[in-house]
């Protein structure tokens, strides 16, 4: 109930509210970031899927991670046969040399499993038990921090998950905390499944319609949706991008169709038939980070997981993913607008046990498990044993440092994505996160 | 003498109307309306479909038949395999609609027997009858608009809010 001249004063107010509308500053910002940023573009590279620091920063089997690590001494002779080959890694020198590297890091709590290893490294806080791989995170992941905290606020188009397999991985992008949830969560995108072969029968042949058609559907719909009583996201669908958003999304889904068509991710990297999910699944992070430059990207990897079965072939994965990563790192430095602004963390969600199993690959070679004791008896507890390289500029990342003895650990990175992008001061107190002051990490950082 | 005192009369009578009108303070008017229970088609559909829900459902909206399991197993899987379920499901409606086999009304019907054409349409793709507004107001689209084809309609319909609950 209101009358004429209440109605009235407070429509003006709205107005004047209008007139004083914040004026865009260049880059096509609202509003200046209130936190100093560092850089601004992050992508955290999860070089999952369980690396042991024998195999990687320990040289255990020669350098298995020319491309990421210096020295180590060549490759041992009983495993070289199953190594496939590489050509020469994209960077003129091993990328430690352009950041910080981490020789110790730790995942110090709770299960070494997969999910719970992704969803420690994307919400910054342990988890105790065995997750149900069926729901999402219950802490808010740093894509919710992101979105929710940083300012100005951006969209989903800054912010992705880009995971190489399904099963739990989609629940990542946003939490079920009530604070946060779906409204701030990031894309997902699953691109060895969406851009296959399936996907294209599913959905690369879409009706295509006129402008005057999509505005006669953009009407009925209007029409339609206004006199229905629920939302689409009352349907607790998770996280949606506005409609001009998910129009970009479209034409980006059509022209990676349309790569893929023309033959264009036959060979994308020039190693012929050596190119596994591990490295399609970066080559399409890298085509989010080309057309929409996101400020925020995490990435995963997990084909070095084949090492419960077959240790030559963890050994064989875990060269590709150096190959992929130093890639990762060549084509952000490519890009303009990210070149020179990013800060790429790579670390592997958890490591593997010292004792392998019984499985004998054709080399002789024992595989190995990642069972880390969480009753303080049972376990092996070299499965938290990782490692974390941290590069960028060299105005923020120390170049070249090494940080030999045992320093931070996985719970860290989220709250130096948060500093790096200047937000963490907004994340409120209470939230269970280290603080950016404590972090071992921070010491990469001028 | 008569006269000129009934014009004075007269004169003095309409200054003090105007005087009088004009010192009004204004009356402060409420507008309101009396409590109405507004009820609206499709609005008892209270439960989301899911993922299978809406893609066999969709399956045998176009093409009238069980969806085979091959293809629900790949569109249940590119389904999960991107964030944003309604860019999603818009492109999944967009490539099935497109596919040879698709069983949607024609031009004919569209512009022939339109009350017909929006009746049936509602009934297959909203489980219910329209409204005559619904009726009126889709019936105008059509004859006005020459870009309301039937796909547009159906593509409209089926990526509206109402198609994701039962």
């Amino acid at each position: 109930m209101m009358n004429r001249r209440s109605f009235i004063r407070k429509t003006g107010i709205a107005a004047a509210g209008a007139f004083a509308a914040p004026y865009l500053l260049p880059g096509g910002r609202l509003f200046a970031s209130s936190g100093l940023r560092k850089v601004n573009h992050v992508v955290f590279l999860l070089f999952a899927g369980g690396v042991r620091n024998l195999e990687s920063v320990q040289f255990n089997d020669g350098n298995l991670m020319t491309n990421m690590l210096n020295g180590g001494g060549s490759i041992s002779p009983d495993i070289l046969p199953a190594i496939d080959f590489l050509p020469p890694g994209p960077l003129s020198q091993p990328l430690q040399n352009y950041g910080t590297l981490f020789r110790q890091f730790r995942y110090e709590q709770g299960p070494t499993g997969h999910y719970n290893g992704h969803t420690v490294a994307v919400t910054g806080q342990y988890v105790s038990t065995d997750l149900n791989i069926r729901e999402a995170p219950r802490n808010p992941t740093i894509f919710e921090y992101y979105r929710k905290h940083n300012s100005p606020q951006q969209t989903a188009l800054n912010s992705w998950w880009v995971a190489n397999t399904l099963g739990p991985y989609p629940a990542l992008n946003y939490s079920s905390d009530p604070s946060y949830g779906p409204a701030y969560g990031a894309n997902f995108i699953s691109p060895n499944f969406l851009i296959s072969q399936d996907g294209f029968d599913m959905l690369g042949n879409p009706s295509v319609l006129t402008s005057a058609e999509l505005n006669a559907v953009r009407n009925i719909r209007k029409y339609a949706n206004g006199v229905f009583n629920k939302s689409y996201t009352d349907s607790g669908q998770g996280m949606m991008n506005s409609e001009a958003e998910a129009q970009q999304l479209q034409q980006f889904i059509s022209d990676l169709y349309a790569k893929a068509q023309s033959g264009q991710y036959l060979n994308p990297w020039g190693v012929g038939t050596s190119m596994n999910n591990d490295m399609y699944n970066v080559m399409f992070a890298e085509e989010i980070i080309q057309r929409f430059k996101p400020e925020l990207l995490v990435v995963n990897m997990q084909d070095v997981d084949i090492g419960h079965f077959n240790f030559s072939q963890y050994a064989n994965n875990l060269r590709k993913a150096d190959w992929a990563a130093a890639h990762l790192w060549s084509i952000i430095q490519s890009t303009p607008g990210m070149a020179n602004d990013t800060v790429l963390v790579i670390a592997p969600e958890h490591g593997r046990n010292f004792n392998p199993n019984t499985s004998i690959d054709p080399y002789g070679r024992l595989a190995l498990d990642h069972t880390a004791p969480v009753d303080g008896v049972s376990g092996d507890q070299m499965a938290r044993e990782i490692f974390c390289l941290i590069v960028g500029p060299p105005a923020v990342v120390k170049q070249g440092l090494v940080v030999n003895s045992v320093e931070g650990e996985s719970t860290e990175i989220v709250p130096v994505i948060a500093n790096m992008l200047g937000f963490d001061a907004n994340i409120p107190g209470g939230s269970g996160l280290k603080n950016y002051n404590q972090c071992d990490l921070a010491q990469a950082f001028y | 003498m008569k006269e000129m005192f009934k014009a004075f009369v007269l004169i003095a009578t309409a200054a003090f109307v105007l005087v009088a009108s004009s010192c009004e303070k204004e009356t402060d008017y409420l507008y309101e309306v009396n409590p109405v229970t507004v009820q609206q088609n499709g609005n008892g559909k209270n439960n989301a479909k899911t993922t299978v829900e809406f893609i066999t459902i969709a399956w045998a909206d176009l093409f009238g038949s069980q969806i085979p399991q091959q293809d629900l197993v790949k569109l249940n899987t590119v389904y999960i395999s991107f964030g944003d379920k309604k860019l999603i499901e818009d492109r999944i409606i967009l490539n099935l609609l497109n596919r040879p086999g698709v069983q949607i009304p024609s031009v004919t019907n569209v512009n022939g027997d339109t009350l017909k054409f929006i009746e049936n349409t509602y009934k297959k793709l909203y489980n219910r009858s329209p409204d005559a507004f619904e009726q009126y107001y889709l019936k105008e689209q059509i004859r006005v608009n020459t870009a309301m084809t039937a796909v547009v309609i159906w593509y409209a319909l089926m990526s509206s809010d109402e198609y994701r609950y039962y």
